[in-house]
């Protein structure tokens, strides 16, 4: 269970940060679902599912509870230097993310997750909707509905 | 999206290019689909743009933690949890055996009630200052603001 926790912690922190606005604390967010996880593995029930969404529920409801508490703050993420990509690269990288983050900020909280969840954390309709707790009928418009969002948002950005 | 937005998906195939796109429709959808991409100019650009979108999401690096970072997370929660345990043990054993002394040296009648009460008062006395020192100890340590520091 460790070494998969340890493989989920960057998507979960991913999501994380779209719920709460800032990476300090969404790592606390994670930081506190791995406790969960660990302190009670029996909780996870492989007959109802993955073990990926799962888990990010567990953050999710995490990330709930640390908003219902803390005042959520702008976003910031420091992008760590990965050694096999030039410098040039690096910063159009950076940039590049930076674009998208700004993006995604513009749009509502339900919009920044799916999105986490479909395009970067690669979950199918039926995970997501565990996730989100919503019906699996609703995952394919709300996921349209953000795309198209996010689509004018970095076109609106561009210009 | 826009009232425009919303006219144009229901002319078009609205959101089942986004189903179409992850895999998500049925056979009868996904022909259907086809079938539309093939005539719509309008819907094929825009599934190229859906396309790309989320290719460039899932390249982007909305998280910056390197696995390493977790895994060490996880082991840190694994000595807190065994500390945990550990002081939890050793309480509750100290607990026992010391409950277990005091009601035999107390229910002993071959020891006087003298020396009975000056033992109680100097095992009292000397629970007394362990529990003042951990009661300091703890309310330095939830007021310390250099906790965390690394030396």
């Amino acid at each position: 269970m460790r070494q998969e926790l340890a493989q989920l912690g960057n998507g979960a922190h991913a999501l994380a940060i779209q719920i709460l606005g800032n990476p300090e604390d969404a790592a606390d967010a994670v930081h506190d679902a791995f406790a969960t996880a660990l302190a009670r593995p029996g909780a996870y029930d492989p007959g109802r599912g993955a073990f990926k969404p799962w888990f990010l529920r567990v953050v999710r409801n995490r990330c709930i509870d640390l908003l219902r508490r803390r005042r959520p703050t702008g976003v910031d993420v420091e992008l760590l230097p990965d050694p096999g990509v030039s410098p040039e690269d690096r910063v159009q990288e950076q940039e590049r993310d930076a674009v998208l983050r700004h993006a995604l900020d513009a749009l509502n909280p339900d919009q920044r997750q799916i999105l986490v969840l479909r395009d970067y954390l690669d979950l199918s309709y039926g995970e997501i909707a565990a996730v989100l707790d919503v019906a699996p009928g609703t995952v394919m418009s709300r996921l349209h509905r953000a795309r198209i969002a996010l689509r004018e948002q970095l076109e609106d950005d561009d210009e | 999206m826009n009232e425009a937005g919303d006219a144009v998906a229901g002319r078009h195939v609205g959101e089942n290019l986004s189903g179409y796109l992850d895999g998500e429709l049925t056979q009868q959808e996904r022909q259907r689909v086809e079938l539309h991409l093939a005539d719509c100019e309008e819907c094929r650009g825009l599934l190229a743009d859906l396309s790309a979108l989320r290719e460039r999401m899932g390249r982007s690096g909305l998280s910056s933690r390197v696995e390493d970072q977790w895994r060490e997370d996880m082991n840190d929660l694994g000595v807190q949890f065994s500390r945990g345990v550990g002081w939890l043990l050793l309480i509750g054993a100290l607990l026992i055996i010391g409950g277990i002394v005091i009601f035999g040296f107390l229910g002993d009648p071959g020891i006087p009630v003298g020396w009975k009460l000056l033992m109680g008062a100097f095992y009292l006395g000397l629970l007394g200052l362990f529990i003042s020192v951990l009661r300091q100890r703890l309310i330095e340590r939830k007021t310390d603001r250099y906790k965390d520091v690394e030396i």
